[in-house]
Formats: structure tokens, C-alpha cells, sequence
């Protein structure tokens, strides 16, 4: 027991109990936001002429705190925890980690309120007003001196390549907040503002920020997961280390052309959607490079997948993770894109990444820390699995039905009758959604169930393990009271 | 001076350009990485750095335990 | 230089990652300032066609972000047959040039709105908004019905309008911007511009516009419907040669 009480010392792992615990907190409010504004669209009843409740104001509430609070407090969480260990050294600053968890957290609180009550920027995944996007500014810096002093301070000689792909993710993200986030408020005093940049420009800045939210937050950062939590709950290294190398400079000098994909066919001139189709190709290879590499470290013990279930969710959100990153490429082309662009297919795709890659690593990745932090063994392994299956059927649902939805919504609207008119009326497509639309809620409930289930397994580890911790100190007690 | 740089901004020029260039690079990475025994051995040794910090000293919850 | 350099130094890990990072943004998004045709010259009679908003017109855009219209509506017409009938000519760049922010948006619960504007009549927009669904059975539209009852906020739109010529819009203040305007879109829209007179402005329209179908107050709904009234509706491309706009793409 006295080890514990020196890695408590040496490494910095309150901060990290903190951001987990949150994560926790912002999943289950975030995915609960999800599953309602889904209700919505099947049931539109349920907007109950409430402004807070609409959907076009809850929407960002559920983008915001699945991505920014249960996944970013993921990022602070693991990263913490990785750069500590790798490193083998202290997390650097003291204190000033803490005030990144309370700058975080204030923020996506903050912004989830301020959508309700209709203050917003109106740009997709960066709706907050300026005076948060300056409170994410700061802790974001202060994030990325934490991270980099502790990095430099390090008694490893090599840094490892998980570290590699969190400091790309936290230096890409600072850039994107800030150049996409330029604005001029109208007063002081005023929570509104007009963007620096107007039509086609700010559409592409918007959509560079926009993708890459997708490839540095979402996706670089939570490789960095993979390449640290994998091989730990495997017990094996890495598959290829070469491998990685690619991967990392490949992935991060690949992403940053991309985002005008979500372009195709508009005002935005030919040549900047063809090049960004065209390495949105290019970019499967290391995406499936990635992926392999991360399999492949359970080559050799594959039986680990029968009887770890968190193995089995660490090896699952690649499956989706190389699913959704074949799946983008190809929607990326621009004929299939005129079919796919503004229907559900992209909700789809978004989701097959976001709830099949990014939360199901994030889950995996708990689930190995949450016992080491709170030195015990997690409450029921019985309802991890649980939790894995209830996940993985919600994922199904909700991916196959929004392909139905957006496929079929897709052809319905560019079908022609014999005499060349118009096949269907925009409102026939509308009524066809509404089955997909129920499927979909109810795929969000399957995956919002497990989400609560891994709440109520946390909370009572973490209740377990204080308690197993006291009754530790009480014998220590006495021990030293009979010596 | 300037000449040359405007032979870039013609899209028939810069796309071959780029993409030679592109290609070179990528096809450098490789060759760098997958060449070499010793560098190949050497790269690959790092791959134990996440298992190891173990074995220092016996800060893991579980084996501390016991 | 060997990999282990960067592997051990994080320095240069930082320096390189931020230059690989850096090159995607740059080539994509810095031309866009620079090439003259991204965005087209829409001139009729040697006059600029595509005007920024009216004061209430911009409040009503306000407001359609507020409520988070963009989330399910797109303003963006792509250039294929079924979208030519069923939403009209392709969205040109000019139109949104004085869109901060851009509201083209990517989803389509609802249907596209780039023009929407003139299609329907101010009633039809006012009950719509109201009970989308007594218009439109199969509508999955939420109601607003509190953009009847709320009494439009108008106060700080001259900080509004200034805001927005900070970034570039061509608002006016001085007597010169006053006369570049009047020489660049006529009088007529000039004296809409004049962010003096820009209260003044907001109240005449919604005086003589009526769009609520309620003389007596100045309400957002107003302003909501002022603005989608004029979507899509500066270019008349009954003025242009079939093709004209094509040499932009």
C-alpha cells in the first residue's frame, strides 16, 4: 500500500479523478440532450413552444457537451494521466492544472446555458459568444504550457508517441478556436458579435475549423488514447512503432486540407473542394494505418476479447473507427456527396465516428484508469459488459437507420416523373423520416441506458474504493497504536 | 524574381509539382523508416516506454496491493 | 536528422508539428482573399445588386440565429436540376458576401432557404412561424409563437451597424461612405445604409412593411419575416445572360 501512497505523490492524480468524474457527468447530460432533441424530430409535440426546448437551441447544447464536455474532459483526463506516466514525471505547474479544470468546466457549462437562453454564434461546434471564447482561450494556453512543461521536465528520454499525437491535437485546436473564432462584438457589454470573415471565406474557415474538430479534437487526441491505453490493457507494446511514425505525420499533415469536403457544390470555388476531396482520399491510408496498428497490438491474444470487456470496447471503436474512416472518404467524392449533403446519411456518419470511435475508446480507456486512480477494482465487471452490449446495439440502430434516412431522403428528392417534374414534394420527404427518426431515438436510448449504467458503476467504485481506503488507514492505525 | 513565382500560381504547373513533391516526401518517410536494421530495431525499442514505467518501481495499484 | 531528434526534444516536436499543421489552412483559405473571381461582380445598370441588410432586415437575421433556424435549414442551392425546380437558380458567393457569419449551413431537416424570399406572402410566413403545422400538416417545425409577442429590441442597432463596418460591410457613417454608397447602389438603398439614420430606418420599414399584420408594435416577428422576405432576392437573373455566372466556377 505504501507504493500507492508514492505514485499518489509522485504523479499528479487528483486532476485527473476530477476530469473523469466529469466526464462521466457531461455524458450523461449530453447524450440525454442528444436522445431528446432526436424525440423532436419524430415527435415534434415535444418542443412544447418552450424557446429553451426547441431544437434549434438544444441542438448546440448536445454538440456541446458531448464533444466539449464528456470528450474534451476525456482529452484532459487521459492526457493528463499519459503524460505523467510516459514521462515519468510530475504533471508540471501545480496548481495551474486546476484552474484548466475550472476553466473548462465553467466554459462548457457556461455555453450550455447561454444556448438556452438563444446567445450564440451560429457557427456549428463553435457556437459560443466571444467572452467564452475568450475564458477557452486562456485555459487552452495555460493547457498547453501544463502540458509541454511537464513534457520538457520529463526523466524519460523519449517522448512517446502518444504525446505526440495529444500536443499536435493541443496546438491544432489552439490555432482553429482562435483564427475561426474572429469576431468584433457590438459592445463592451454586449454578448453579440459579427464574424470577421463573411460568405465564402467564412464558410471555409468555418469548415477548416469545423472538420478538424472532427480530425485533431476528436480524432488525433483520442489516438493518442489508443497508443497509450491499448497496449496497457493488452499488457503488450504497440504493434509497429514505424507504423506510428507514419501514421502521426501523415494523419496531422493530411487532416488540415480537408475540411472543404463539406463544401461540395456550393458558392466555394471548384479548386478548393476538388483538393480537399482529393486528400480526403489520401487520408484513409493513415486512418486505416492507425487502425491496424492498434488491432494488431492484440495479435497473439485475441482470447482477451472473450473475457475483458474492456478490451472488447477498445478493439470495437477501431471497427467503427475504420468504418467511419472509410466511410468519410467516400462520402467525400463529390457524386456521392450531391446525394449525401444535407441529409441524415452525414448525422449518420458523424455518429458512427462520435458514439462508435470516439466515446467507445473514451469508455475503454475509463474503465482501465478509473480502478488505478481510485486504488480498487471496478464495482461490476458484470455491468461493463453490459454496458458494452446496450452501447453497441444503440451504435447499430442509430447508424443504419439514418443510412436509411438519408439514403432514401437523398434519391427521393432528385427523382424525376415521366414528364420530367419533380417526384416528390420536399414535405413527402419529411413524412418519410419519421420511422428512421423513431429508430434513431430509440438507438439514442439504448446508448444513453449503458452510458447511465457506466455513471452508477463509477460512482460506486469510487464509493468502494474510499471506503476500502479508510478501513485501510484504520488498520495502519491501530497497527502503529499496538506497536 | 517574380517569374518564377508566377509559374506556380498556374494550376496546370503547381498540381504536377505538388504532387511529385508530395510523393517524394512520402516515399523518403518510408524509406527512412523502413530501412536499416539497426534503425529499424532501434525504432521499434520504444515501443515498451508505456510498459515499463512499472517495473522502476511498483506503482501500479494492483500489483501494489498485493 | 534522425527521428529520435524529434522524439527527444520537444522543441522541435513542437516546431515541426505546427508547420505540418499549418500548410492545409494556408493553401486553401489565404487565395481565397486574393483571386478576384471567388467572388462574382453582380452589376445591373453599373449598380451593385446585392446590398448588406436593412437594419431590420439584420435584426431579423439576428434572430434566425438565435433560434438556430441554421441547424435545420440550409441557404445554399447547389446547381443541379432538382434543386433548380424545386428552390430556383444556384446560390451565387455574391449573395452571402455580407453574411457574418455565413449562414449556408448543412443539414436540411427543413428546406433550403436562399430564396425563399417572395415566395409567400407575409400571412403565410406569420402563421407558419406560428403553428408551422396549421400550414403544413407533416411539418416537424417547432412553433414560435413568441416572436408574435415579443416586442423587437432595437436599441443598440447603430452598435450593430458599426459592428459589422468594422468587418468590412459597406455601412455608412461619414458623408463621403455616404456618396461612395449612393455612387455604388443608388440612392435609394444608400439612404438605408446610413447608420445616422439607422433607427429611424428600422422603424419606417416596419411602419410601411407591416409584416406582422400588427400596426400598433414593432415585434420580432416583424424582423423574421422582413429578413426571409429578402432571401435570394437581390439578383434578378432575369437581367443576365444564361451562363453568365458559370465562368466563376
Amino acid at each position: 500500500m505504501a507504493n500507492v501512497a508514492v505514485a499518489n505523490e509522485q504523479y499528479n492524480y487528483d486532476i485527473v479523478r476530477k476530469f473523469t468524474i466529469m466526464t462521466v457527468v457531461w455524458g450523461v447530460l449530453g447524450m440525454l440532450a442528444g436522445v431528446y432533441i432526436a424525440a423532436e424530430l419524430a415527435w415534434p409535440f415535444l418542443n412544447f413552444d418552450n424557446p429553451a426546448l426547441t431544437f434549434g437551441r438544444l441542438r448546440p447544447v448536445h454538440t456541446t457537451l458531448v464533444i466539449f464536455g464528456f470528450g474534451g474532459s476525456a482529452l484532459f483526463a487521459t492526457s493528463y494521466y499519459v503524460v505523467q506516466r510516459t514521462c515519468q514525471v510530475r504533471l508540471w505547474g501545480g496548481k495551474l492544472a486546476n484552474y484548466t479544470f475550472w476553466g473548462w468546466q465553467l466554459s462548457v457549462g457556461i455555453a450550455a446555458i447561454s444556448y438556452l437562453l438563444g446567445y450564440t454564434q451560429a457557427r456549428e461546434y463553435a457556437e459560443m459568444v466571444w467572452p467564452i471564447d475568450l475564458l477557452i482561450a486562456v485555459t487552452w494556453v495555460i493547457y498547453l504550457i501544463v502540458y509541454v512543461m511537464t513534457m520538457v521536465n520529463r526523466s524519460q528520454p523519449h517522448i512517446y508517441v502518444a504525446n505526440w499525437f495529444f500536443i499536435a491535437f493541443i496546438l491544432a485546436t489552439a490555432i482553429l478556436h482562435i483564427f475561426n473564432n474572429m469576431a468584433v462584438p457590438v459592445s463592451m457589454f454586449s454578448l453579440s458579435s459579427y464574424s470577421l470573415h463573411a460568405g465564402v471565406q467564412d464558410a471555409m474557415t468555418q469548415w477548416w475549423y469545423g472538420h478538424n474538430a472532427v480530425g485533431f479534437f476528436l480524432t488525433a487526441a483520442f489516438l493518442g488514447m489508443m497508443y497509450y491505453f491499448i497496449p496497457k490493457q493488452a499488457g503488450r507494446p504497440v504493434y509497429s512503432y514505424r507504423l506510428s511514425i507514419i501514421h502521426f505525420w501523415a494523419l496531422i499533415f493530411l487532416y488540415m486540407w480537408v475540411g472543404a469536403h463539406h463544401l461540395h457544390w456550393t458558392a466555394l470555388p471548384d479548386w478548393t473542394s476538388t483538393l480537399a476531396a482529393t486528400f480526403s482520399i489520401l487520408l484513409l491510408l493513415p486512418s486505416w494505418g492507425g487502425m491496424i496498428n492498434g488491432i494488431m497490438t492484440l495479435s497473439g491474444a485475441w482470447d482477451r476479447l472473450r473475457n475483458d470487456p474492456v478490451v472488447r470496447f477498445m478493439i470495437v471503436s477501431l471497427s467503427f473507427y475504420g468504418m467511419s474512416t472509410f466511410e468519410g472518404p467516400m462520402m467525400s467524392l463529390k457524386s456521392v456527396n450531391a446525394l449525401s449533403h444535407y441529409t441524415d446519411w452525414t448525422i449518420g456518419h458523424v455518429h458512427s465516428g462520435a458514439l462508435g470511435w470516439v466515446a467507445m475508446i473514451s469508455m475503454g480507456s475509463l474503465y482501465h484508469l478509473i480502478p488505478r486512480l481510485w486504488e480498487t477494482k471496478m464495482y461490476s465487471e458484470k455491468l461493463i459488459f453490459t454496458h458494452f452490449w446496450l452501447a453497441t446495439i444503440g451504435i447499430v440502430l442509430y447508424i443504419s437507420s439514418m443510412w436509411v434516412a438519408g439514403i432514401g431522403q437523398g434519391l427521393m428528392l432528385r427523382a424525376f416523373d415521366e414528364y420530367g417534374n419533380l417526384a416528390y414534394t420536399f414535405i413527402e420527404s419529411v413524412s418519410f423520416l419519421h420511422t428512421p427518426y423513431v429508430v434513431r431515438t430509440l438507438g439514442g436510448v439504448f446508448f444513453l441506458s449503458g452510458m447511465i449504467i457506466m455513471a452508477y458503476n463509477v460512482f460506486m467504485t469510487i464509493f468502494k474504493g474510499r471506503k476500502e481506503a479508510a478501513v485501510l488507514e484504520a488498520k495502519l492505525a491501530a497497527k502503529l497504536a499496538n506497536a | 524574381m517574380i517569374e518564377w513565382l508566377t509559374w506556380f500560381t498556374s494550376m496546370e504547373n503547381t498540381k504536377p509539382f505538388v504532387l511529385v513533391l508530395f510523393f517524394i516526401t512520402f516515399v523518403g518517410i518510408i524509406l527512412y523508416v523502413y530501412t536499416g536494421k539497426n534503425r529499424s530495431e532501434r525504432l521499434e525499442s520504444y515501443k515498451n516506454i508505456p510498459l515499463t514505467d512499472e517495473d522502476e518501481q511498483s506503482t501500479h495499484p494492483e500489483e501494489a496491493s498485493k | 536528422m534522425k527521428h529520435e531528434t524529434i522524439e527527444t526534444n520537444a522543441g522541435w516536436l513542437i516546431f515541426l508539428t505546427l508547420i505540418v499543421i499549418s500548410i492545409g489552412g494556408l493553401v486553401e483559405i489565404v487565395p481565397l482573399y486574393f483571386i478576384d473571381d471567388t467572388i462574382e461582380t453582380v452589376k445591373v445598370e453599373g449598380k451593385d445588386t446585392v446590398r448588406p441588410y436593412t437594419p431590420l432586415e439584420l435584426r431579423g437575421r439576428d434572430l434566425y440565429q438565435r433560434e438556430g433556424c441554421y441547424t435545420c435549414h440550409s441557404q445554399m442551392i447547389r446547381p443541379f436540376r432538382d434543386e433548380a425546380l424545386r428552390y430556383g437558380h444556384y446560390s451565387l458567393a455574391a449573395e452571402s458576401q455580407f453574411d457574418h457569419p455565413f449562414q449556408w449551413g448543412s443539414k436540411r431537416t427543413g428546406p433550403d432557404l436562399a430564396r425563399v424570399g417572395k415566395k409567400y406572402s407575409n400571412q403565410w410566413h406569420v402563421q407558419h412561424l406560428i403553428a408551422p403545422r396549421s400550414v403544413v400538416p407533416e411539418s416537424i417545425m417547432p412553433n414560435y409563437p413568441w416572436l408574435m409577442k415579443n416586442k423587437l429590441e432595437y436599441k443598440d442597432i447603430a452598435g450593430r451597424l458599426k459592428a459589422l463596418k468594422m468587418v468590412g460591410v459597406p455601412y455608412s457613417i461619414t458623408e463621403d461612405e455616404y456618396k461612395a454608397n449612393v455612387k455604388r447602389y443608388g440612392k435609394d438603398v444608400a439612404d438605408k445604409l446610413d447608420i445616422n439614420q439607422a433607427e429611424k430606418n428600422l422603424l419606417a420599414q416596419a411602419q410601411s412593411g407591416n409584416y406582422d399584420g400588427n400596426k400598433d408594435d414593432i415585434t420580432e416577428m416583424d424582423a423574421m419575416v422582413a429578413y426571409l422576405q429578402v432571401l435570394g432576392t437581390m439578383v434578378d437573373f432575369k437581367k443576365f445572360e444564361d451562363g453568365h455566372f458559370t465562368r466563376f466556377r
